[in-house]
C-alpha cells in the first residue's frame, strides 16, 4: 500500500457517509406549494410565509391557506369536500385535489415522499 | 490474393490477456447477483494487472476488447447493459490514466481497483440516469451502489495484489514503469 492507495482508500470510505446523508436523509419538508388547474400550473407559493388565496375552477372558487410550512384547501365549491378533508400537507410529493373543480396543490422538495401515485 | 497480417509480441499479449479478461467476464455473468446491478467486477483485476505490468495503453486494448468481445459472447450488445459496461469501462480507463501518471511511487493495485470501481459506478450511475431513467428517486440507490464499489474494489484490489507478488517472483515482461514504481 503506497501513500496514494491510502489517501484513495481512505477517502473513498470517508464519502460513503456523506452520501447516505446526502440521499437518504430524512424526507425534507417542502419548500414550495403549486397551484394545478385543469392540470396546467397556475401559480406556485414558497411555504415560508403565511398566506391564503383564492383559486377559480370550472365549478366556483377554491381557496387555499399557507400557515408554518404547510398548506391546504380551507374551502371548495364541490359537493364531498374530500380536498379539505385531505387536510395539511407539508412534505415534498405530497398532495391534494379538489376533482370537481379541477383544482389540486402539490408541494415540492427535494425529497418527494412519493415518486408517483395511481389511481 | 493472400493477405498476410504482421503480428507483433505487442498484439499476442493483448490477444492472451483480452481472452483471460473474456473469460473471467463470462464467468462473472453467471454468478447471481444479490441485488440487480451489483457484480463484484472481477475482469477488472485483469484491467489492473495489465496496467500495472504492461502499461496503460495494452490495458485500454484489454478492456475495451473485454467489454465488446464479452458482449457478444453473453448476448447483450449493443443493449443498455452493454452501454452500461462500456461507459464504466471508458470511464474508468481515463481516471486509470490520470492515476497511472501520478509522480512520486504512484498508486498500488488496491488504489487502482477501488478508482477503478468507484469510477465504474459513477458512469454507469449517470449513463442510467441521462438515458435510462431520468428520475430522481434513483439517487436513493448511489449510495448502496457507492458502498458496494468500495468494496467490490477493495477486494479485487487485494486480488490483483496477490496475483502481481506471485507474478513479481518470475519478473515475467515486467513494464519499467511498474519496476521503477517498487
Amino acid at each position: 500500500m503506497t501513500r496514494a492507495d491510502w489517501v484513495i482508500v481512505i477517502s473513498a470510505v470517508a464519502l460513503l457517509p456523506f452520501l447516505y446523508a446526502l440521499y437518504w436523509g430524512n424526507a425534507a419538508p417542502g419548500d414550495r406549494v403549486l397551484v394545478l388547474v385543469n392540470g396546467k400550473q397556475v401559480l406556485a407559493a414558497s411555504l415560508a410565509t403565511d398566506t391564503e388565496f383564492t383559486v377559480d375552477g370550472p365549478l366556483g372558487t377554491s381557496h387555499i391557506k399557507v400557515h408554518g410550512g404547510q398548506v391546504r384547501f380551507t374551502d371548495s365549491p364541490c359537493a364531498n369536500k374530500l380536498c379539505v378533508h385531505t387536510g395539511w400537507l407539508q412534505h415534498g410529493g405530497e398532495f391534494a385535489a379538489c376533482l370537481p373543480n379541477r383544482v389540486s396543490l402539490v408541494v415540492s422538495g427535494l425529497n418527494n415522499r412519493y415518486d408517483t401515485i395511481n389511481f | 490474393m493472400q493477405l498476410t497480417l504482421q503480428t507483433t509480441r505487442e498484439d499476442h499479449r493483448i490477444a492472451w490477456l483480452a481472452a483471460l479478461a473474456i473469460t473471467i467476464h463470462i464467468a462473472e455473468s453467471a454468478l447471481p447477483s444479490p441485488i440487480p446491478g451489483i457484480k463484484p467486477g472481477l475482469a477488472n483485476i485483469v484491467t489492473i494487472i495489465v496496467l500495472m505490468q504492461f502499461g496503460w495503453t495494452t490495458a485500454v486494448w484489454v478492456a475495451l476488447l473485454r467489454v465488446v468481445v464479452g458482449s457478444l459472447l453473453v448476448g447483450t450488445f449493443l443493449t443498455p447493459t452493454f452501454m452500461l459496461s462500456l461507459g464504466g469501462a471508458v470511464a474508468s480507463l481515463a481516471v486509470l490514466g490520470i492515476a497511472s501518471r501520478l509522480p512520486g511511487r504512484g498508486v498500488g493495485p488496491v488504489g487502482y481497483c477501488v478508482l477503478a470501481a468507484m469510477t465504474h459506478i459513477a458512469a454507469q450511475f449517470w449513463i442510467a440516469y441521462w438515458l435510462f431513467i431520468p428520475h430522481d428517486a434513483l439517487f436513493h440507490l448511489l449510495p448502496v451502489l457507492m458502498t458496494a464499489a468500495v468494496i467490490a474494489g477493495l477486494v479485487t484490489g487485494v486480488i490483483a495484489r496477490a496475483v502481481l507478488d506471485r507474478l513479481s517472483d518470475t519478473d515475467y515482461g515486467r513494464h519499467p514503469a511498474a519496476a521503477a514504481a517498487d
